[in-house]
């Protein structure tokens, strides 16, 4: 395939994330031949060079030979197959500038029969799945950047640390080589006849609003579980739980005032739904820097990074965690990054608000107007009775003030986000910033 | 491996902001009393917070600290106050994940006089390494090469009572100049270099390279000869190491300097000494021709080079550059007190030689980022750290960085007494009063400014890239120029008077467009046929986005 077509046909694919940058050159870095036989299949590292001298790269499947197809995967569900049985082999394929190497989990035994139907279920921003008679999924890394991908990293540990509520893993396969080393996709349980946990809360808290409350005082204790693992090694460097810098606490306070600041300056004056929070970017601010007047911060772990209620199952009797990749537009190394595990619980009890308002909003239902405020206290009661309490800051008082900086820094973000894209929804923001204003005052 | 966290980016040092440490002083991380790499690492956090691009480590070789280090005694360890290799390594690989380049100072001309090297060369004239440095019976070779260290030093030649005869230094008695007429002596300096490249560094900055090479009937600087082995370095850094930076340390005038940037083959960014003294003779005289005057002098450079520019940095501030005339002015208005003077300049870090002013840091940090060129700060000048002018050389400007107001203002928990040098504690500059800690949680701190203004920096490619127009008004207390880059067009004024001013301005070019101001986002009203007038506060400054009318709400 020739050096435009190949332009072309990259720059089309949804999870191409450069789209508003020009291309100058395009280059296919290196080819790992996955089957001889015909058709003949194969990865590609493929380079897109930028005018700015910059660069990506990107992991392409492709079907028949030199002149043959790319993206296999569409088309061809014989390439995936061809990735897990590489897998299940433990296979190491060598390209002309580096090796891939195929592996199976340990102790995954549901990779050890034949798998029929295949399924393609989506293409995302990063990453393309397909599934197996809907028991294994398979995720393969589009864009691809130095380092381990965290999924595999924490799904890893997780699982050696007895950890259940996550999907197993049952394999993975990874480049190294010159031009970078990278993991390149994984097999992991498919989670069948599980049902959404946004969509769950959106159909029963109208509905059955306490059976629900008692699924999120479950997900509390699950959610500490995880923490509780996630910092349990301290032998391992990639995971042991470490003491903030100094500087940390300050240095997110004010990472979070500038953001503040930001917002509040370009503020319409206009609207309605922003009339509890206008002109109060001071007020605001001056509640973060009472919230962040003194005290510990705890200690900081590898976190989910990106935890909301979307991110969880409802599975039988229990919750599943899915999704340990980060927020996908943050770069590699800033999502392996270690921080309080309490960031992970605002984002969950930033979701709850949202849940609420878009229950009534898409789904006209009746939401009890407490129902946030008992969500909050049903899964943070739970958290705080069930977590390893040596990873978070010493005391009541400085947990709520830690945990209230870190959803003021979610709010702000959502402000901004709703205000751009969907103001309709800006009231939710809104009333998470109103609330934080009075509950700190109430705090000090 | 080792592993690749940038995007290739060869011209990424046009755009960078640089940060300039010295290890001793940042941060102690095994409470020795001493700054180190596992120190650095800690505080890797807060310069990411910060926003600076490149940290630019002062020497951290194996040295006997006669010249803080710029006398390497060898090349291939750490001072083992600093930690060893593998910290070294460590804090590369942690900078480089936080997105921010590491260069470190590099000293060519010379070593240490207890450097292996130069023992062997004393002790065996005949020796492999006999002819490593300048030599010569006499002391009355190259006699128009003039004396830098003139408080320090009586002459070049110091006689060495072992061999019995005069070696050659430039700078101090125990500093053995390199003679780089050896081609061994050329090709050890390339494997020093390439050892450091292999660890992952990204570049370095070359200490005093004017002085390589030796010729009689000239002066000693910037011969010939110097540029064409500084090409070789160039061309051997390129050939297997990407996106790595040569910074040259050349103290002369602009015209002069250029030469080190040669067609773009030598070294890619140099730094502008005589720019500095002019912007704070400019604020004194409360008049911008200064100003004006050195960027009219300096020459174009190749669009793949770029000027460093500083406000302060670790040596005194350098009055080489400027005339008798002016270096008396200088003297006069900024070092009052004998004590401040070191050789031909002025020991003195950025917060006093402005008395403690906020509005005249951030004048002149904002005429030091509008100008065309890479801003390089000086640890300690973003709280506006001070110093103390009874500590000898330069120590005065490289005292502790002040973290908080914990005992040992949070820099170490060694004993009081066991630090290398104390911090300050007067009540202005002290770390009681002057600390990071109390400045993060004061949003309108000269910490936070900093930070919002490097940012501010940041989002605009201009300041790094741009062409730079003088466009004086009518009144000469204003330095006003404009920016281009592409459809950027930034136009910056400053009023250097303690007074405020009004200026008109000749904008008749861009009849039509809207400034609007870059901190604040206001729009101003659009530029017409007419002179525009602009009316800034004591020592205020403006820096405005030209857009067209209809981009502007």
């Amino acid at each position: 395939m020739d050096e435009q077509s190949l332009i072309e046909y990259v720059t089309r694919q949804r999870w191409y994330g450069a789209k508003s940058r020009t291309v100058s050159h395009s280059d296919v870095l290196d080819t790992v031949t996955i089957r001889q036989g015909e058709p003949q299949l194969s990865l590609a590292l493929v380079e897109m060079r930028f005018d700015t001298g910059a660069h990506e790269i990107y992991q392409l499947l492709v079907s028949g030979g030199d002149g043959g197809r790319f993206d296999g995967l569409a088309e061809d569900a014989g390439i995936a197959l061809e990735i897990v049985s590489a897998m299940r082999a433990g296979l190491t394929l060598q390209g002309s500038e580096g090796v891939a190497e195929f592996s199976p989990a340990k102790d995954f035994s549901g990779l050890g029969r034949e798998l029929g139907a295949v399924r393609l279920v989506s293409s995302e921003q990063s990453n393309s799945s397909v599934i197996f008679d809907d028991t294994l999924i398979l995720k393969v890394f589009r864009r691809l950047e130095p380092g381990i991908n965290p999924e595999l990293e924490i799904l890893r540990f997780l699982t050696e640390r007895g950890f259940r509520n996550i999907p197993a893993l049952a394999g993975w396969y990874a480049y190294s080589g010159g031009p970078l080393t990278a993991t390149l996709g994984l097999l992991q349980e498919y989670v069948a006849g599980a049902i959404d946990g946004w969509e769950l809360a959106l159909g029963e808290i109208a509905s059955a609003p306490e059976s629900f409350l008692d699924r999120l005082g479950r997900l509390g204790e699950v959610t500490a579980h995880m923490h509780s693992a996630l910092g349990a090694d301290p032998s391992d460097p990639a995971f042991a739980p470490e003491e903030p810098s100094v500087e940390s606490l300050g240095l997110l306070t004010a990472t979070v005032d500038e953001e503040i600041a930001r917002v509040f300056l370009s503020l319409p004056e206009d609207d309605e739904r922003l009339a509890p929070i206008v002109g109060r970017g001071e007020e605001v601010r001056e509640q973060l820097r009472l919230l962040t007047h003194a005290g510990s911060s705890g200690r900081v772990i590898r976190t989910h990074g990106d935890y909301h209620l979307g991110q969880t199952l409802w599975k039988g009797k229990d919750w599943i965690i899915l999704d340990f990749e980060g927020e996908p537009a943050r770069t590699l190394v800033e999502r392996r990054r270690k921080r309080s595990p309490l960031r992970d619980v605002a984002g969950m009890l930033r979701s709850f608000a949202y849940a609420a308002t878009a229950a009534e909003l898409t789904r006209g239902a009746d939401v009890p107007e407490d129902w946030e405020e008992r969500a909050r206290e049903r899964f943070l009661e739970s958290y705080l009775e069930t977590v390893d309490a040596t990873l978070l800051p010493p005391g009541d008082a400085a947990i709520e003030r830690l945990l209230a900086v870190f959803e003021l820094e979610k709010a702000v973000y959502e402000l901004r986000y709703e205000l751009d894209n969907r103001p309709d929804w800006v009231g939710i923001p809104v009333a998470g910033i109103e609330r934080l204003m009075h509950q700190a005052a109430e705090a000090l | 491996m080792s592993e690749q966290w940038f995007e290739r980016d060869p011209l990424w040092f046009k755009r960078a902001v640089f940060y300039e440490i010295h290890i001793r002083g940042f941060f102690d991380g095994n409470d020795d009393g001493s700054g180190d790499f596992r120190g650095l690492i800690d505080k890797l956090d807060y310069l990411e917070w910060l926003g600076v691009d490149c940290l630019w480590l002062l020497p951290m070789y194996e040295s006997p600290l006669r010249d803080g280090g710029y006398d390497i005694s060898n090349f291939f360890a750490l001072h083992p106050d600093y930690g060893s290799v593998e910290d070294f390594r460590e804090f590369v690989e942690q900078a480089h994940q936080r997105g921010m380049r590491v260069i470190a100072d590099l000293v060519m001309n010379h070593t240490s006089a207890d450097h292996p090297w130069f023992v062997e060369s004393r002790a065996d004239p005949a020796g492999p390494k006999g002819d490593w440095y300048v030599w010569s019976e006499t002391d009355e070779r190259y006699p128009e090469a003039r004396v830098i260290f003139i408080d320090s030093e009586p002459s070049n030649w110091t006689l060495d009572q072992l061999r019995g005869e005069y070696y050659w230094h430039r700078f101090f008695h125990h500093q053995p100049d390199l003679n780089y007429d050896n081609k061994e002596v050329q090709e050890a300096m390339l494997e020093v270099l390439r050892f450091w490249l292999d660890l992952g560094i990204d570049g370095f900055r070359l200490d005093a390279v004017p002085y390589l090479f030796e010729r009689e009937g000239t002066n000693g600087e910037n011969l010939p000869e110097t540029h064409e082995y500084l090409k070789r370095v160039r061309a051997e850094v390129d050939s297997r190491y990407p996106d790595r930076l040569l910074l040259a340390e050349a103290n002369q005038w602009p015209e002069d300097v250029v030469d080190y940037f040669g067609d773009g083959d030598e070294c890619q960014m140099c730094f502008h000494f005589p720019v500095m003294p002019r912007m704070f003779m400019a604020l004194r005289r409360e008049d911008a021709t200064p100003i004006y005057e050195i960027l009219d002098r300096t020459p174009k450079i190749p669009d793949n080079c770029q000027w460093g520019l500083f406000l302060r940095n670790h040596d005194e501030l350098t009055l080489e550059m400027v005339t008798d005339e002016e270096r008396d002015y200088m003297y006069e208005e900024y070092a009052k007190d004998p004590r401040m003077k070191l050789n031909l300049g002025i020991r003195r870090r950025l917060a006093p030689l402005l008395d403690a002013g906020r509005d005249e840091a951030e004048l002149l940090h904002a005429i030091l980022f509008s100008l065309p060129g890479s801003p390089v700060l000086y640890y300690g000048d973003e709280i506006g750290m001070g110093d103390n002018v009874y500590l000898g050389d330069r120590d005065g400007v490289r005292t502790p960085m002040q973290w908080s107001g914990d005992r040992n203002a949070g820099f170490s928990r060694a004993d009081w007494a066991q630090l290398y040098l104390q911090p300050l504690m007067d009540p202005v500059y002290g770390f009681q009063a002057v600390n990071v800690e109390a400045q993060l949680r004061t949003p309108n701190s000269l910490l936070r400014w900093m930070q919002r203004f490097i940012a501010l920096r940041k989002e605009h490619p201009v300041f790094g890239l741009g062409t730079y127009k003088p466009l004086p008004g009518d009144n000469t207390r204003i330095f006003s120029h404009i920016r281009t880059w592409e459809d950027d067009i930034v136009l910056c004024v400053h009023n250097l008077a303690r007074s405020a001013q009004a200026v008109q301005l000749d904008l008749s070019e861009y009849d039509g467009m809207v400034p609007v101001e870059m901190l604040g986002r206001t729009a101003f009203p659009p530029i017409g046929e007419l002179p525009y007038l602009l009316t800034l506060a004591p020592r205020g400054f403006f820096w405005f986005q030209l857009r067209q009318e209809e981009q502007v709400e």
